[in-house]
């Protein structure tokens, strides 16, 4: 399959999927362990292993997402732009697509009804993102520090890729049973 | 069906003049309610949320908030001294579906549990051999217990039914843990969503449709009602529909029906149509209290304005609820049926205090309505002897022909088979602060027993403390008796902690 050939390799995909999920999951596990105290006083320890695993499974699904869309780039764009520096370009993409994100979550905590004002910026961060990405490609420092982070981050593969696998079952488990 | 008749309320509305007299009725009450199984009476319960009977015209209030109940009221076993066994949600909920205390259902915390052990003891698995049984919440703390319940209920409707718009995840699963995930955490409306790409992208969806479907709905000034911080909006006379059209269907099966109906409203937002907007701008003060030690310090100001717009929202309330009774009526449903109105807890603005988040244990915050309308019913019968909402279980049991389990810790209702007993001791607990399974020991418990009322404040400052009122005397709880009736005082703390001591027994290690 042709298309195939537009893919990025397994190590670069990798690299980049473990800074997803890091950063995806960290979020969701930071919120988990604020909250984790008040169940504490009600839900008995099943009960909330079982909310994390909803939550992984979650998270699992959502780097699925944002990787799915970075490999529909690697393959539309030519492989020279993109898919040879998947890594680099990708996670110059994301980073701070995904901080933007936290932004805005953030916007919620103090009961903003629509973020309308933060949402308008959202242009200049994909600009800003864009931007990123290329200078990523014209500068190599820049670039082999963001290749030597993704590279790094792919130790949280073996961490999340098994609970988030284990978590996906746990669900799907108590969805039909 | 065998219903109960004119003429048998008429003669049960003359004996029932005192208490004596209806204890003398009891037997007979409970031959109409418990029938045989092809004529069993259906059950219907309206639970209105945070509805306190101090703020009820149908209890003497000095607004005329609730016309439509006192209509109702009219065919009705109307209860004057009702309790709920908690002051907020979760466990006076629990307490009605389970007729146990908070110390026994553990449902203790804000949006907690029932006892993994008493999930088959609840009033839908009591009635699962007879009854179709169907739930409908617009408080997702009650679904989180509900769907505990979910082998014993034959359908939960999602809480975002009958809304105008909603974003309930939870009830999108079949697990009853998908609402703990998604709606109180990956996409909780209160925080930053837990998951940052479905719960934002979610959230930013939920609210743009809210803007864009609600800006033209210009019948709710203050914004459409809310079921507290989870993504629900919704129209009042939409969810009043819905139940209505709820029971038709019902009520159009050949097998008797328990509806359990948990409506948000008059729970804060208070958010009533423009029709009540106006209504009570009366520049009444209610009597001003002093503000107590445990309270939140509220300027006075701010809760007669708080108060005026409960009291608006309850009318608001009110007005629909005439109107569905008023379509049950045509539509022959009450001639079958059992409807019982009540709350899981009241709500309070005195004393410095708002809202019902909080450790007091007076009686706007512990009052509660309950009313009972009995198959055909067209005569008033008034209980003015002190009952608890762990009563309502056993009642409905034996009017539909079941036994009362032992473990239940309610009595029948006088008037439905129990009789007013003056030394009886009924209780309210609050223990939200309290892990739910170790002892009491951050807790506030009022006991009830005759005219008088001992609260006990645990674990909230450096010593316990007792209050003490009569509430016949003093039905606004203004004078502690605790110092000055020190015999009575004694009796009843002694009477307290051994109860106390004795539930937390099991949990001591």
């Amino acid at each position: 399959m042709a298309i195939f050939k537009r893919f990025p390799s397994v190590a670069q995909i990798a690299a980049l999927s473990g800074v997803l999920v890091f950063v995806l999951s960290s979020w969701t596990l930071l919120w988990f362990f604020w909250k984790y105290p008040s169940w504490l006083y009600f839900l008995q320890i099943g009960e909330i292993l079982t909310v994390l695993a909803y939550a992984l499974a979650t998270n699992f699904f959502e780097s699925l997402v944002v990787l799915a869309a970075l490999l529909a780039l690697a393959v539309i764009l030519p492989k020279k732009w993109f898919a040879e520096t998947f890594a680099a370009h990708g996670l110059a993409l994301a980073l701070p697509v995904l901080g933007y994100m936290i932004f805005i979550a953030y916007q919620f905590q103090a009961k903003a009804d629509y973020p309308s004002a933060a949402l308008n910026w959202a242009p200049v961060v994909l600009a800003g993102a864009v931007l990123l990405a290329f200078l990523v490609g014209r500068i190599p420092f820049l670039r082999r520090a963001v290749e030597l982070f993704a590279d790094r981050a792919t130790i949280f593969l073996y961490f999340f890729l098994p609970i988030s696998l284990l978590s996906v079952l746990v669900v799907v488990f108590r969805m039909f049973q | 069906m065998t219903n109960l008749n004119r003429r048998d309320f008429l003669k049960l509305a003359g004996l029932a003049s005192g208490s004596l007299a209806l204890s003398a009725l009891a037997p007979q009450a409970l031959a109409l309610g418990a029938q045989p199984q092809a004529s069993k009476p259906n059950l219907i319960i309206l639970l209105f949320d945070a509805m306190s009977a101090k703020n009820l015209s149908l209890y003497g209030y000095h607004r005329e908030t609730t016309p439509n109940l006192q209509r109702f009221a009219e065919r009705a076993i109307v209860y004057h001294a009702h309790d709920s066994a908690g002051n907020f949600t979760t466990p006076g909920t629990a307490s009605l579906f389970t007729g146990t205390y908070p110390w026994t259902h553990r449902a203790l915390n804000m949006g907690g549990l029932v006892a993994r052990n008493m999930l088959d003891r609840n009033l839908f698995s009591l009635l699962a051999e007879d009854y179709t049984r169907l739930a409908f919440s617009q408080n997702i703390w009650v679904n989180y217990f509900l769907n505990q319940f979910t082998p014993q209920l034959d359908k939960i409707l999602s809480p975002g039914a009958f809304s105008t718009v909603s974003q309930v995840v939870g009830s999108a699963f079949k697990d009853p843990a998908a609402y703990r995930a998604y709606d109180d955490f990956l996409f909780h409306d209160g925080n930053p969503p837990a998951s940052l790409l479905f719960g934002l992208a979610g959230r930013l969806l939920f609210r743009r449709q809210y803007f864009s479907e609600t800006s033209t709905l210009g019948a709710y000034p203050n914004g459409l009602p809310r079921a507290g911080i989870y993504p629900i909006y919704f129209e009042l006379n939409k969810v009043f529909d819905g139940v209505f059209e709820t029971l038709a269907s019902l009520g159009a099966a050949n097998r008797p029906y328990l509806g359990y109906f948990h409506l948000w409203s008059p729970h804060a937002p208070y958010r009533p149509t423009q029709e009540f907007m106006n209504i009570f701008d009366d520049n009444w003060k209610p009597e001003k209290k002093p503000e107590h030690r445990l309270g939140m310090r509220v300027a006075q100001s701010q809760l007669n304005t708080r108060r005026r717009n409960y009291d608006k929202y309850i009318a608001n309330v009110d007005a629909e609820f005439g109107r569905l009774i008023d379509r049950l009526e045509a539509q022959g449903l009450l001639e079958n049926s059992y409807v019982i109105v009540t709350s899981d807890h009241g709500e309070m603005q005195e004393r410095g205090d708002d809202g019902h988040v909080t450790p007091l244990l007076f009686a706007p915050v512990t009052q509660v309505p309950l009313l009972i309308s009995a198959p055909g019913q067209r005569t008033r019968v008034d209980i003015t002897s002190p009952t608890n909402s762990v009563d309502v279980l056993p009642t409905l049991l034996q009017l539909t022909g079941h036994p009362v389990p032992d473990w239940c810790e309610g009595a029948l209702l006088p008037g439905l088979g129990g009789t007013a007993d003056p030394e009886r001791s009924t209780y309210t607990v609050e223990a939200k602060s309290n892990p739910a399974f170790a002892p009491l020991n951050m807790a506030s418990v009022a006991l009830r027993k005759g005219p008088h009322k001992l609260i006990y404040y645990t674990g909230y400052e450096d010593q316990a403390a007792f209050e003490l009122y009569n509430l016949e005397a003093d039905p606004e709880e203004l004078s502690d008796l605790y110092p000055t009736e020190t015999e009575l005082a004694s009796r009843l703390k002694d009477e307290l902690l051994t109860q106390l001591a004795a539930v937390n027994q099991p949990y001591q290690r």
